[in-house]
């Protein structure tokens, strides 16, 4: 099990906080995701051997957010 | 009171559409996504992970386009819980809101707070300073997160009824504002009802949105999320001034306007009357100067300042007030110190938040019929003193001057 921690500098307002633990459903491996809007930050814990941090970066790139 | 409610009802249609689609909108449009799949026995992906749109960050889940038939049920059945829900929940904040209503500036400290978080929230979605996004409440990762599975699950007619209620648990940012003012209304019933044109208000914009958002793309989001946090930004400063009015500070909009005001106070001598409760206002016979002099006949008891001689000492001093939907008639009186006054408040057909007579320096606090007559006793004061009256929300306001 992994680890990160995303930057996202532009969620604008809590909904965003939902959209993106949405990605908890909709990858395979995500074991959790906890974001954070007032944090601008989202905590994910993952299985590395099923799904790669660039993989995660692309699924919330993919929801139109910036990550770093 | 039914400002309130208008003004409840105007920002739900307006600025509370859109802010609660962009918290709440996915569970309805998943929801709708689930039940006509279902409906339709199709296979495939379904309409929400198919029509997610994607805009500065925002996700969008425009409805199935294709099956505008088989939408209507979810989306009545989501809107009618939401506001079933969400009336309830104005009756309890109004009845939370009426427990910490003891004295007026209790409640203006309870507007003031209002007003900050308010304002807050107006800076926090026009993104002035990081600092603002804590005036908004985040739920728990582990109920967003039980309302997101339900929201997957393709099931009868009571899935959206169950998800509308569950909105309760995640309202925007603007409905929490508005759950504020509910518990600043200090009365369920006016809780309820603030609640209930707000929800109502939100509605047609709920469901008519993702048409216009789908349409206008990113422009329309971008230019009407100002707007939503402006709206909340006006009425963040309104009821910080109601709540600076009611704790009695030097600094409000009706102080600082008739500190401005220029106009002469029209000063008017009366001679003395019978220390009788129900003594007509004609029993005053009144002057006017600098002006035209009036009698009592023809004075309208709405319109003058009016400074009542000194009586003999065995008699009382009437002063009235025509409590109107706009405001107190007159609202700057000049009084007799020393001497008790007798004050008439008198309302016809007067619906606003007016009726609500309060003077916080006295522990007046009246509730006045809509149509009629009340009395009160003010004791008598020295010369040179100033107290002020206004509602019980701080929105209409007056003072009286003893002289």
């Amino acid at each position: 099990m992994a680890r990160s921690t995303f930057n996202i500098p532009n969620m604008f307002c809590p909904a965003c906080v939902m959209h993106l633990e949405g990605l908890e459903d909709e990858l395979d491996g995500i074991l959790s995701i906890k974001a954070s809007y007032q944090k601008q930050r989202m905590d994910v814990e993952f299985d590395e051997k099923r799904i790669s941090e660039q993989s995660i970066r692309a699924a919330v790139a993919g929801l139109g957010y910036q990550i770093s | 009171m039914d400002n309130i409610i208008l003004v409840a009802f105007i920002t739900g249609l307006t600025a509370g559409g859109l802010s609660c689609f962009a918290v709440q909108g996915g569970l309805l449009t998943g929801s709708i996504a689930q039940q006509v799949e279902s409906t339709s026995q199709s296979s495939g992906k379904t309409a929400s992970s198919s029509k997610k749109k994607k805009n500065n960050g925002r996700r969008i889940q425009p409805a199935n386009p294709k099956r505008p038939a088989g939408m209507i049920q979810p989306i009545l059945l989501f809107t009618t819980a939401k506001l079933v829900a969400y009336t309830i929940l104005g009756f309890f904040l109004g009845l939370l809101g009426s427990l910490f209503s003891f004295s007026s500036s209790l409640k203006g400290a309870i507007q003031l707070a209002i007003g900050i978080f308010l304002v807050g929230n107006a800076l926090r979605m026009l993104n002035v300073h990081p600092i603002f996004r804590y005036f908004s409440f985040e739920p728990p990762s582990q109920l967003t997160r039980y309302i997101r599975r339900v929201s997957k699950r393709a099931e009868s007619w009571a899935t959206p009824l169950f998800l509308g209620a569950l909105t309760l648990l995640i309202p925007c940012g603007v409905t929490q504002s508005m759950m504020a003012v509910a518990v600043g209304t200090g009365n369920p019933l006016t809780g309820a009802v603030i609640m209930f044109a707000f929800i109502l208000g939100t509605s047609p914009t709920f469901i008519g949105v993702s048409w216009l958002v789908t349409s206008l793309g990113g422009m329309f989001q971008k230019y009407f999320y100002r707007f939503v946090a402006l709206t909340v930004l006006v009425l963040g400063l309104y009821a910080i001034n109601g709540g600076l009015v009611l704790v009695d500070s030097p600094v409000s909009s009706a102080k600082i306007l008739r500190a401005f005001n220029s106009d002469p106070p029209v000063s008017v001598t009366a001679t003395t009357v019978a220390p009788s409760p129900a003594a007509p206002a004609s029993s005053v016979s009144a002057e006017l100067a600098p002006g035209s002099p009036l009698t009592a006949s023809d004075t309208p008891p709405s319109d003058v300042n009016r400074v009542v001689a000194p009586p003999p000492p065995t008699a009382a001093v009437i002063a009235q007030i025509n409590v109107e939907n706009s405001g107190y008639l007159p609202d700057n009186l000049a009084l007799p110190a020393n001497l008790p006054i007798e004050l008439h408040l008198i309302t016809n057909h007067t619906r606003s938040c007016s009726r609500a007579f309060v003077i916080p320096e006295l522990g007046v606090q009246e509730l006045l019929p809509a149509t009629g007559e009340k009395v009160i006793q003010i004791p008598a004061q020295k010369a040179g003193k100033t107290i002020d009256f206004m509602c019980s929300m701080g929105m209409y306001t007056g003072v009286f001057q003893f002289k």
